[in-house]
């Protein structure tokens, strides 16, 4: 078993406070239980479970949580938020933490650079989405 | 004849004509006509779960607030409902509508905001899925006397997808066990197959730049359905039926998969069931053309010789 000790300052709690004014959550309700993860769709293409990113928000880890994809890869469908046990909009909390990084780089996906024939064959809602969640 | 003021959204005017003039020819079988609002505009698609950006929720405001002018134009319109097909502007506008109603401080911006458009929103209408028109206001038993070519043969997954059952605030049903289109699909005459994975996300606006992680969710969906022995889909989302129905023809060309299963929206089922006719579906769009399996099972409204 291996010890890491962290930092826990100002720059870590401005991140939690951050997180919960955009998301409206309270993070330290989470108890870890990993319900949402369990549930979710998504985890086996994530780099870190849903509540594991949880566990780095509540300890601040703003750069850890900013390089972890989960939040990406989360495509809002709500069965975490459903589903929680202690009643945590899940799910706004992933949107909060895409929200921090588009503050501060607004364009995850650089819309010039979708191919032509994408445009042509892509649904209306696919596009409209994908820019409303990647873009600031 | 009941009107109701019916909310398109953008995709059923490009991807999904089938769903839209299929969903407008049985209303008015049904009694109960979807009249299009004027002057509507996207509900934004995805609602942003952010507590402070209010710019994403004024599209949909304006949508409620059109839709109550709309309604008192109609002749024997129901007072407070504005109908939608698709399952986003459903979920979109719902969790608005109840977002609105619980905090007047962020409708009085918004207001503030549509003043531009001579529109003010005033809390007063219901969103409704048109699931729920058929339902509840319809009832199963007026839509099975109205079946004239029952779906014998047909084995349908129906497939609910995210944002017809979540969050709360925009769930047409039971969250984790639905039966809506259960007894839609039966009332037709088809079998159900049910499927564990009947609201398993289909990757949704991935299909855009994270096409493989959609690929898996479909792979799945698709084979929790064929194991269970269905020879179709029935889906409520355009943009599920577009991951769904492209995808697997993607797949298919490329590991000479199995044979793909066709995806149906719910409207056109009923359409085949009531008899409108065929080119209303609008097939053509669909990219597992479902007509040789209709032809097989003698449902394509042509008589059997």
């Amino acid at each position: 078993m291996s010890f890491e000790y962290l930092e826990f300052g100002k720059e870590e709690k401005d991140f939690i406070e951050k997180i919960e004014e955009i998301s409206g959550q309270n993070v330290y309700s989470c108890y870890q239980c990993g319900k949402c993860s369990a549930g979710c769709a998504f985890s086996s293409s994530m780099d870190m479970t849903v509540n594991q990113l949880i566990h780095l928000i509540q300890l601040g880890q703003k750069r850890r949580v900013l390089e972890a994809n989960t939040h990406w890869v989360c495509a809002s469908c709500l069965t975490c938020t459903v589903r929680c046990p202690r009643e945590i909009d899940v799910a706004a909390l992933m949107e909060a933490v895409r929200e921090y990084h588009l503050r501060e780089e607004p364009e995850k996906i650089i819309i010039s650079e979708i191919p032509k024939k994408a445009y042509d064959k892509l649904p209306n809602i696919a596009l409209v989405s994908n820019f409303r969640k990647k873009t600031g | 004849m009941v009107q109701y003021s019916y909310f398109p959204g953008c995709n059923l005017k490009t991807n999904a004509k089938g769903f839209e003039e299929t969903a407008i020819a049985v209303s008015k079988k049904l009694e109960a006509e979807l009249v299009e609002m004027p002057k509507w505009n996207c509900c934004g698609t995805v609602h942003t779960m952010t507590s402070d950006n209010m710019m994403r929720r004024i599209a949909p405001v304006r949508v409620l607030s059109r839709s109550k002018k709309h309604i008192d134009t109609l002749e024997e319109g129901t007072t407070k409902e504005v109908v939608t097909l698709c399952s986003m502007c459903n979920s979109t506008l719902k969790i608005v509508n109840h977002e609105v109603k619980q905090n007047h401080e962020d409708l009085e911006k918004i207001n503030y905001q549509l003043e531009e458009d001579e529109e003010c929103y005033e809390e007063d209408m219901e969103v409704k899925h048109f699931l729920e028109i058929i339902r509840d206001n319809i009832g199963y038993e007026k839509l099975s006397q109205s079946v004239v070519k029952p779906l014998e043969g047909l084995k349908i997954s129906p497939y609910y997808g995210c944002m017809l059952l979540h969050p709360d605030e925009a769930a047409i049903d039971d969250v984790e066990m639905p039966s809506v289109l259960e007894y839609l699909v039966e009332s037709l005459g088809a079998e159900v197959i049910d499927s564990p994975l009947f609201k398993f996300c289909c990757g949704s606006y991935h299909i855009v730049d994270e096409e493989q992680i959609v690929d898996t969710q479909v792979g799945k969906i698709v084979e929790a359905a064929r194991l269970r022995g269905a020879n179709a889909l029935v889906v409520a989302c355009p943009l599920c039926a577009f991951n769904i129905d492209h995808q697997q023809k993607i797949m298919k060309d490329k590991n000479h998969g199995k044979e793909p299963l066709p995806v149906f929206y719910f409207t056109q089922l009923m359409a085949l069931a009531l008899g409108v006719p065929l080119k209303t579906n609008h097939f053509e769009d669909h990219h597992i053309d479902p007509k040789p399996l209709l032809k097989e099972l003698g449902l394509t409204g042509k008589k059997k010789s």
